[in-house]
C-alpha cells in the first residue's frame, strides 16, 4: 500500500486545489498587488483539470492501442518486412518537437479539442511503439522457443509470455508518452483547447503573474501526480511478476 | 556492393513495405486535394485535386512513378533498390515543381495578394515517398556517405526551387518574403538559446557527473534532482520562474540592466539548462563509469597516470554515448525554445504563436517548419558525429 501513498497525497493536493484555489488568494494577492482580480475565474479550475486529465487520458488509451497493435504486427512472421520501417519511423518521429507537431495539426484540422487530439494522440504513440518494439525484441528466442515448445500456440506465446515479460518496457513507454503528453496538452490552450495552460497563456497575455502561478501549479501536480502513479505501477509490476516469473521459466 | 552481404546471391525476394506505401500514396494523391489557392492571407481558399491542379500530364506523371515504383519493387533484380533509390530521391527532389506547375495554372495573374498553399494530398505524398526513401536506404545498408549525398541533393534542390521565381506565389515563401530580417533574427535567437543552454548544461552535466564519480552518496540526490526537473511540464516552469526572476531583477538593478526579467531570454535559459540536464548528466554518468575495469587495469599496467587515464582512455570510449545524451540534449532544446517564445524569448515559436493568434495558418508553417528542420539537421549531425568517434575495435 505505501508504494501509493504519493500518489494518493498528489492527488489530494491536486483535487484540493482546482477546488478551493481561492485559499491562497492572500498569497497570490501578495505577488500581484495591483490587481483586483487575483483568481482564474473565466472557467473553474476543476472543470480545466477535467478537460486536461480527460485529454490526455484518451490520447494514452487511443495512442497504447494503436502503438502495441503496431508493435505486435512488426513482431510477427506476417509483418516483419515493416519492421526497420516502423522502428524508423519511432526514432525519426520523435525528433519532431512537440509544439511543431502540434501548430502543423492546426492547419488540417482548425482550433480546438480535435488536432490538440490529433497531435497527442499521434506524438504519444512514439515512445509507447519504440518501447513496444524494444520489449518484444529483448525477449530470449529460447523463450519463445521453449513455449511454443511446451504446446502453446503462437497467441497463447504472445499473450501469455511475450506481452507479460515485454510489460515493464511497455509501461515506461507509456510513462514517457504521459509525461509529454501533459505538457503538450498545456500548450494546447494556444490553439483553443480548455487545459489547465489556459489561465497561464492569459496571465501571460494580460501581464497577471498570479494567473500564471495558479495555472503553472496545478500543471506541475498534475504531472507529479501522474508521474507517481507510473512510479507505483511500476514498483507493483515488479513485486507482481517476480512473484509469478520464476515457476513459469527457470 | 550488394554482393557482398550475401543477399544477392539467392533471388531476391520481393519487397512488401514499398508497394504498400506507393499504394497508399497513389491513392491518398487521387483524393485529396494538392493545393489551395487563396484571394489573400486570411480568407480560406479552394482547393485543387490532383488532375485539377497539376492537369492531365502532371497527374499522370505522378501515378507513373509511384506505379513504377510499385513495380520495380516486387521484381526479383538484384540492382532495383538503387532503381528505387534513383527514382524516390529525384521525385522528393523534384516534388516542388507540382507547387509550381499550379501556381503557374491557377493563379489570377492580375491579383497581387493571391497565394498558393499546399494541400494535404502534397503533404501525404512528401511524407509516403520520405518513408519510401528511408525504407529503401535501410534496405540498401547505405553507408553514411551515400545518406549524406541524398540529403543534399534533395535539400539542395528544395532551396533553388523555394527562392526560385515560379514558387514566389506560394504562401510559405510569400511570409518569408514579407519578413526575412525577422526570419534571420528568429533564427539566431533560436539558434542562440537552444545551443547556449546545451553548451552550459555540458559544463554542468561533466562537473556533476564527476561529483558522482567521486562521491556515490550523492548519485541519487543528483539523478533525482534533474529528473524531477524533466517530468515538470515546460508550460509550468516558464511560468513559475516569472514571479523570482522579476522579484531578482527588481531587487538588483545591475540585472535589469543585463536584461534579466520575469519574462524574456533569461527565464527560458534557465528552464532550458534545468531540463536539458537530465540526458546529458545521465549519459556522461554512465558513459564514463560503464568503460570496462580491465582497460583501466591495462592501461594503468602501461603505466598511465589516472590523470592520462581519464583523458585518455575514459573520456575517447565514453564520448560516443556522451555525444548521444548531447544530441537528445539538443533536440529537446530546440523544441523547447519554441515553446520559449510565449514569455517573449523569441525564435521561431514567436512566428507559430504569432500566427495561432492571427489564424494565419502560413506563419505558423513558417515557425514550424524551420523548426522541424532545426531539429532533423541537429539530430543527422550530432548522430554523424557519434558514429565518427566510435572507437575502431582493435584488430589485434
Amino acid at each position: 500500500m505505501r508504494v501509493w501513498l504519493p500518489t494518493v497525497l498528489l492527488a489530494a493536493l491536486l483535487g484540493g486545489l482546482s477546488v478551493g484555489m481561492s485559499v491562497l488568494e492572500p498569497l497570490f494577492a501578495w505577488v500581484q498587488p495591483d490587481t483586483s482580480r487575483v483568481i482564474y475565474e473565466r472557467e473553474s479550475f476543476a472543470f480545466l483539470l477535467y478537460n486536461h486529465l480527460m485529454l490526455v487520458v484518451v490520447s494514452a488509451v487511443i495512442g497504447t492501442i494503436a502503438a502495441v497493435a503496431g508493435g505486435i504486427f512488426a513482431t510477427r512472421p506476417a509483418g516483419r518486412d515493416f519492421l526497420p520501417l516502423v522502428s524508423q519511423i519511432a526514432s525519426i518521429g520523435q525528433t519532431f518537437p512537440p509544439v511543431a507537431v502540434l501548430a502543423l495539426a492546426v492547419p488540417v484540422l482548425g482550433f480546438g479539442e480535435a488536432p490538440i487530439l490529433l497531435a497527442l494522440i499521434l506524438y504519444g504513440l512514439l515512445p509507447i511503439l519504440r518501447n513496444t518494439l524494444a520489449g518484444l525484441e529483448g525477449i530470449d528466442p529460447a523463450v519463445r522457443e521453449a513455449a511454443l515448445g511446451m504446446g502453446m500456440s503462437p497467441l497463447q506465446v504472445l499473450l501469455r509470455v511475450e506481452l507479460p515479460l515485454a510489460g515493464k518496457v511497455i509501461l515506461a513507454g507509456i510513462r514517457t508518452s504521459v509525461t509529454i503528453n501533459i505538457a503538450t496538452a498545456a500548450i494546447g490552450s494556444t490553439i483553443g483547447a480548455r487545459t489547465l495552460g489556459d489561465p497561464v497563456i492569459a496571465g501571460l497575455v494580460n501581464g497577471n503573474t498570479a494567473y500564471v502561478l495558479q495555472g503553472a501549479i496545478l500543471i506541475g501536480l498534475l504531472a507529479l501526480t501522474a508521474d507517481s502513479l507510473f512510479e507505483a505501477l511500476e514498483r507493483n509490476w515488479d513485486r507482481h511478476s517476480g512473484r509469478v516469473r520464476p515457476p513459469v521459466f527457470r | 556492393m550488394a554482393k557482398i552481404d550475401g543477399t544477392a546471391a539467392p533471388r531476391p525476394t520481393p519487397n512488401r513495405v514499398v508497394p504498400v506505401l506507393a499504394a497508399v500514396a497513389l491513392v491518398l494523391v487521387w483524393l485529396l486535394d494538392l493545393g489551395t489557392i487563396q484571394p489573400n492571407r486570411i480568407v480560406p481558399g479552394t482547393g485543387h485535386g490532383l488532375v485539377s491542379a497539376v492537369g492531365w500530364p502532371g497527374a499522370g506523371l505522378v501515378s507513373l512513378v509511384l506505379i513504377a515504383s510499385l513495380a520495380v519493387s516486387i521484381l526479383p533484380l538484384a540492382w532495383r533498390y538503387w532503381a528505387l533509390l534513383v527514382l524516390a530521391g529525384l521525385s522528393l527532389a523534384l516534388l516542388p515543381l507540382l507547387l509550381e506547375v499550379f501556381a503557374a495554372r491557377h493563379l489570377p495573374p492580375d491579383s497581387p495578394y493571391a497565394r498558393s498553399s499546399v494541400g494535404a494530398g502534397f503533404w501525404c505524398l512528401l511524407f509516403l515517398l520520405s518513408l519510401m526513401l528511408i525504407e529503401i536506404l535501410g534496405r540498401l545498408k547505405a553507408g553514411r556517405g551515400v545518406q549524406l549525398l541524398v540529403m543534399v541533393v534533395i535539400g539542395g534542390s528544395w532551396l533553388v526551387l523555394l527562392r526560385g521565381a515560379g514558387l514566389e506565389s506560394l504562401s510559405l515563401v510569400r511570409e518569408f518574403n514579407a519578413q526575412p530580417d525577422k526570419f534571420a533574427q528568429a533564427l539566431r535567437a533560436h539558434l542562440a538559446l537552444a545551443f547556449g543552454a546545451v553548451a552550459v548544461s555540458a559544463g554542468l552535466a561533466v562537473m556533476l557527473a564527476l561529483k558522482m564519480m567521486r562521491s556515490p552518496a550523492w548519485q541519487r540526490p543528483i539523478l533525482g534532482a534533474v529528473s524531477f526537473m524533466q517530468t515538470i511540464p515546460s508550460l509550468a516552469v516558464f511560468g513559475l520562474l516569472i514571479a523570482p526572476l522579476s522579484a531578482l531583477s527588481s531587487a538588483f538593478p545591475v540585472l535589469q540592466e543585463l536584461g534579466v526579467r520575469g519574462i524574456g531570454w533569461a527565464p527560458a535559459l534557465l528552464a532550458l539548462i534545468a531540463y536539458s540536464l537530465l540526458p546529458m548528466v545521465r549519459n556522461t554518468f554512465v558513459a564514463l563509469t560503464e568503460v570496462p575495469e580491465s582497460l583501466a587495469d591495462a592501461g594503468r599496467g602501461m603505466g598511465m597516470s589516472e590523470r592520462q587515464l581519464f583523458f585518455q582512455l575514459k573520456v575517447p570510449l565514453a564520448l560516443p554515448v556522451i555525444i548521444e545524451g548531447v544530441r537528445i540534449t539538443t533536440i529537446q532544446a530546440i523544441g523547447l525554445t519554441a515553446v520559449a517564445a510565449l514569455i517573449g524569448a523569441g525564435g521561431f515559436g514567436g512566428f507559430i504563436f504569432q500566427g495561432l493568434g492571427q489564424s494565419a495558418m502560413d506563419l505558423v508553417l513558417l515557425g514550424a517548419l524551420p523548426t522541424i528542420a532545426l531539429a532533423l539537421v541537429a539530430d543527422a549531425l550530432f548522430t554523424l558525429l557519434a558514429a565518427s568517434l566510435r572507437p575502431v575495435p582493435a584488430t589485434a
